[in-house]
């Protein structure tokens, strides 16, 4: 299974993931708290470029916060710059949606580098790799 | 080199028209083409500071939302014939039809000549700058519904004119309803132009019946209100009025409002129209009659969980020759067309859909065949 290299794992910042391509497919690496994820570039509903969107929070409302809003999972919510579908960066699901979720790669850091495994189709989230 | 039947239809294996594009028309781009003293009005607003489809005495909205972080990022524009022309390319998409973007609220306007001439202004410069049968962008005469008899006179100066195929009739904000005696000289000149007219809305916050909604929280509750309320009013008062009786030739299209509510008003006057005909006294027919003679554009195109419930619902008002794509292109709610030709439609139907009916409909040249 082909693995790419997408560069030195201290270049990637918060909210700033780095792109490569494989082909037609082309795959974010986001760095999320202490681990890297890597999504394709496409959304589950139009297709739109979800990963160049900006990484950001949301807005809840549960019995957890006794019913007042609460903003939560800054720095976790990748949200789609076409429609504005807000995904969990840390799982690939999209929030508060019954099944869709962004396809994830595995992903690697050796010697400092980051590579995303390429391999059979999977939608499962990749584990977590620390950084 | 013909294409393999048993594959699904392709983007490129269909001529798509798309009855709702956004041409962009800031205040500055209009001045060149209105009388004095709005003239005048519009270069001091062009200085002014501008925000997304928010200008007073432009663009009026009473904004009343907070901006939420990193939200909003589909505050996209257009503000070119070739821009427009790029993108519909990269959506694959062969026709547009244009409606403007600040003049979306253009019935707001108390001032009845400021209103007429900002139409009369936004129609010259489509037919300057956007409209051409070359690159397949039509334009839809604006109707300012403020001044019926002067939008009359544009109807049918500008529906001489192969390039604008429909007419614009604004929905937000308007005061009275489309069903108005008082809007008859407009469906007279489009019946006369052969010109469908096209009813569209757009959000916002206004005292004007649907949009009184200053209450309301959520703007995921008023977004419906603003646009599939809106259009069911009108289509109420059109049917009550008669509208499709005296005017028979008139086509009518409905745009932005998806299409599932549309069973709900034919049933539902229907039940009216039984036991109230009085109210109706124009209709020589059941009102679902007229309604399935009339026209829905897909955007926003409901994504049921099963996706076969949308033909389901089509079906309903025997709409498959009456559902015809649109976009919405760049709106922040715009559909890809992709979502549509995905839909589980034969391949007719999804050819009707992306394109022949409307081509139709809006008697656009014969395309070269797609192979």
């Amino acid at each position: 299974m082909p693995r790419i290299r997408v560069g030195p794992a201290g270049e990637i910042q918060p909210g700033q993931p780095a792109f490569v391509t494989h082909g037609e497919i082309e795959i974010a690496v986001f760095r999320v708290d202490d681990g890297f994820r890597a999504y394709r570039n496409r959304c589950p509903h139009q297709q739109g470029p979800v990963c160049t969107g900006p990484v950001s929070g949301t807005l809840v409302a549960t019995a957890d916060t006794d019913w007042r809003l609460a903003w939560v999972l800054e720095g976790r919510v990748l949200i789609c710059p076409w429609h504005s579908m807000e995904f969990d960066l840390d799982t690939g699901r999209r929030l508060r949606a019954r099944t869709e979720r962004l396809r994830a790669f595995p992903v690697k850091v050796d010697n400092g580098e980051v590579f995303v495994q390429l391999g059979p189709r999977s939608t499962r989230a990749a584990t977590r790799t620390p950084a | 080199m013909t294409r393999d039947s048993r594959k699904p239809l392709g983007l490129d294996d269909v001529f798509i028209v798309d009855c709702d594009v956004h041409a962009n028309e800031p205040p500055e781009a209009l001045a060149p083409y209105i009388d004095m003293p709005w003239r005048r009005s519009l270069e001091l607003l062009g200085r002014g500071p501008q925000r997304y489809l928010d200008i007073p005495g432009y663009a009026p909205i009473l904004n009343l939302d907070p901006p939420f972080p990193d939200r909003g990022l589909g505050n996209r524009t257009v503000t070119t014939a070739r821009q427009m022309r790029d993108d519909l390319d990269e959506l694959s998409i062969n026709v547009g039809i244009l409606f403007p973007d600040n003049l979306l609220k253009i019935a707001v306007f108390p001032h009845v000549d400021y209103a007429a001439a900002l139409g009369r202004a936004y129609n010259a410069w489509l037919a300057d700058a956007w409209v051409s049968r070359e690159t397949g962008l039509y334009g839809a005469v604006l109707a300012v519904p403020q001044d019926p008899k002067d939008a009359a006179e544009q109807i049918r100066t500008y529906g001489a004119d192969d390039r604008f195929v429909a007419v614009y009739l604004p929905v937000a904000g308007l005061r009275p309803l489309w069903g108005d005696r008082m809007y008859d000289p407009i469906y007279e000149a489009a019946e006369e132009m052969g010109l469908p007219v096209m009813l569209h809305s757009v959000g916002i916050i206004h005292p004007h019946f649907p949009f009184n909604l200053e209450h309301i929280e959520s703007r995921i509750v008023r977004h419906p209100i603003n646009h599939e309320f809106a259009l069911m009013a009108n289509l109420f008062t059109m049917l009550t009025s008669g509208v499709p009786v005296r005017y028979p030739d008139l086509e009518i299209v409905f745009t932005e409002g998806g299409v599932s509510w549309v069973p709900f008003c034919m049933w539902r006057m229907d039940k009216e129209y039984a036991e109230i005909p009085t109210g109706a006294p124009f209709l020589e027919r059941p009102p679902s009659d007229y309604i399935k003679e009339m026209y829905f554009c897909t955007q926003p195109i409901e994504e049921p969980e099963r996706s076969r419930d949308l033909l389901t619902m089509i079906d309903l008002f025997d709409g498959r020759d009456k559902v015809i794509f649109a976009s919405d292109w760049p709106h922040h709610d715009f559909d890809h067309p992709r979502t549509v030709l995905n839909m589980p439609f034969d391949a007719d139907l999804k050819r009707n859909i992306m394109g022949e009916t409307a081509r139709r409909l809006f008697k656009l040249p014969v395309p070269v065949p797609v192979a």
